[in-house]
């Protein structure tokens, strides 16, 4: 009798166990979707300023068709992307050539000028600041949630509820994604 | 400590200290009672309980009307706006915080509230004229790190909870000795002396509470903003300018102190200059930037060299 006893609070255990990790498995993952949805949102505004930045230079110079052409087909990257590996691609393009449509636009005072414009450039300045402050916080959620499924014991929940990696977006170095940590003199002194 | 044990500390302390405040209130009840007789422990009593929980709800409200601190719009302050508004999204909060500013000429900034979402962040006008960008942001990380953290109900409540715990006892104080007109002539000589010494221990025993919340805290709100940032030498420039600069805030009180990234209370003259160290709120400025000397693996001096 006590072996049945004994084997089923075991097995009750383990089940508990195993839902505690489920459990922790989601809440991480869904910290990892909020997080992507943060940069997907900051991806979207940029995509729908860029037309609004072309149409604005084109009014002054509207011979740089070259460096139109690379902004909008970057947009159009941007929005075919699926996944943050690709988003983050697309993203980079689309960075390097509104580099180039405002390095253009130097040459054209009464365009710099233009109060349209600056606020445009505000926007994309801020745009940017954003996808920046978004990455780090979602590259660190996914780091976090990556390295647990892909551990013992985590990873046996992982396999059977299906828990599937998770893409970094433009993640340079891997050690970004790690929070810093530190001994600060603090630590020993009483709280 | 990760984050979560951070949070659930941050909770239980927040009980723990609504639970001694409701203490340090019955002691001076009972110390009021010694001295006055009459009923006059229950309605202390009764009275600290209703504050309490009307501070539990109403701690940011009370400590942006002590501090000054006045509600701003993007239109107003578009850089800070945008620095709370990055530095939530780099923290992963659900909404960023409010903003608020306080016109004063020492550069400062502290966070308070009760929740993550009814959480303001403000900022003194010194500060904002004296940071560039990168700076700014470091500092409103360090905010923004005690939000996320947990810290600033436990902070604001601290503030609220010492701030009255000081007045009372210093009214009970000076009624003792030049009220008068006692009503019940006489008591027990012996029970109004340990009343009034009591009367004198409750403040000290607040800022004992207060001081332990919160220099521990500081550092893990640095090392925080150097993670919503990515940025510690840029909180380095920062402490560094706060440094430099001896202003004293005009709204700081003793009570608030703690709040502040930097103590806003610089006067180091006198006797409480000599005492500075048992009473600090605070951890100095140069132990906190070594310890993000160390996080980030620079030198502010060179850094500061280059400027």
């Amino acid at each position: 009798m006590i072996v049945v006893y004994v084997i089923v609070g075991v097995v009750v255990l383990l089940a508990v166990w195993a839902v505690l990790i489920f459990n922790h498995l989601v809440r991480l993952g869904n910290e990892a979707k909020r997080g992507w949805s943060n940069i997907d949102v900051q991806l979207k505004r940029r995509a729908d300023l860029i037309p609004n930045l072309v149409e604005a230079v084109k009014g002054y110079a509207a011979h740089e068709r070259e460096v139109f052409e690379a902004v909008t087909a970057a947009r159009t990257a941007m929005q075919q992307a699926t996944g943050p590996a690709q988003a983050g691609e697309a993203n980079k393009q689309a960075t390097a050539a509104i580099g180039r449509l405002f390095a253009v636009s130097e040459a054209y005072p009464q365009l710099r000028a233009s109060e349209n414009f600056q606020k445009l450039q505000d926007e994309l300045t801020d745009t940017e600041d954003k996808v920046a402050a978004a990455r780090r916080y979602y590259n660190q959620t996914v780091y976090q949630y990556n390295s647990r499924i892909q551990s013992f014991p985590d990873l046996l929940i992982a396999r059977l509820g299906g828990f599937n990696e998770r893409e970094f977006f433009e993640l340079d170095q891997p050690a970004d994604a790690q929070a810093p940590s530190v001994e600060f003199p603090g630590s020993a002194a009483p709280q | 400590m990760t984050l979560e044990e951070q949070i659930r500390s941050n909770r239980v302390r927040s009980g723990m200290l609504v639970l001694s405040f409701g203490l340090v209130f019955v002691g001076i009840g009972a110390a009021v009672q010694a001295v006055y007789g009459g009923a006059s422990l229950i309605l202390i009593a009764g009275i600290a309980f209703v504050y309490a929980i009307f501070a539990w709800f109403a701690n940011g409200k009370m400590v942006a009307s002590w501090t000054g601190a006045k509600s701003v719009t993007k239109e107003q302050y578009p850089e800070l706006v945008r620095a709370v508004e990055n530095a939530a999204i780099a923290a992963g909060l659900e909404q960023p915080p409010q903003v608020r500013v306080v016109d004063d000429p020492s550069p400062n900034a502290f966070a308070a509230g009760g929740s993550p979402k009814s959480s303001y962040i403000a900022a003194t006008t010194g500060l904002l004229g004296m940071m560039d960008k990168r700076e700014l942001e470091a500092v409103i990380a360090h905010e923004t790190g005690h939000i996320r953290n947990r810290d600033v109900r436990l902070m604001s409540l601290a503030a609220v909870l010492v701030g009255v715990v000081a007045l009372v006892s210093d009214i009970a104080i000076r009624m003792a000795f030049f009220g008068g007109g006692r009503r019940r002539g006489g008591g027990n000589p012996i029970l109004m002396i340990i009343g009034i010494v009591m009367l004198i221990l409750a403040p000290i025993a607040a800022f004992g509470i207060q001081m332990s919340l919160s220099r521990r805290r500081e550092y893990l709100a640095d090392e925080s903003s150097a993670e919503i940032t990515g940025d510690p030498e840029g909180l380095a420039l920062a402490l560094w300018k706060l440094e430099q600069d001896t202003t004293e805030l005009q709204h700081a009180n003793r009570a608030t102190a703690h709040l502040y990234i930097e103590t806003p209370l610089n006067n180091t003259s006198g006797v409480r200059g000599a005492l500075s160290g048992m009473f600090d709120t605070h951890p100095s400025l140069d132990s906190r930037i070594e310890s993000l000397e160390k996080m980030g693996g620079f030198q502010l001096s060179a850094l500061v060299g280059q400027q």
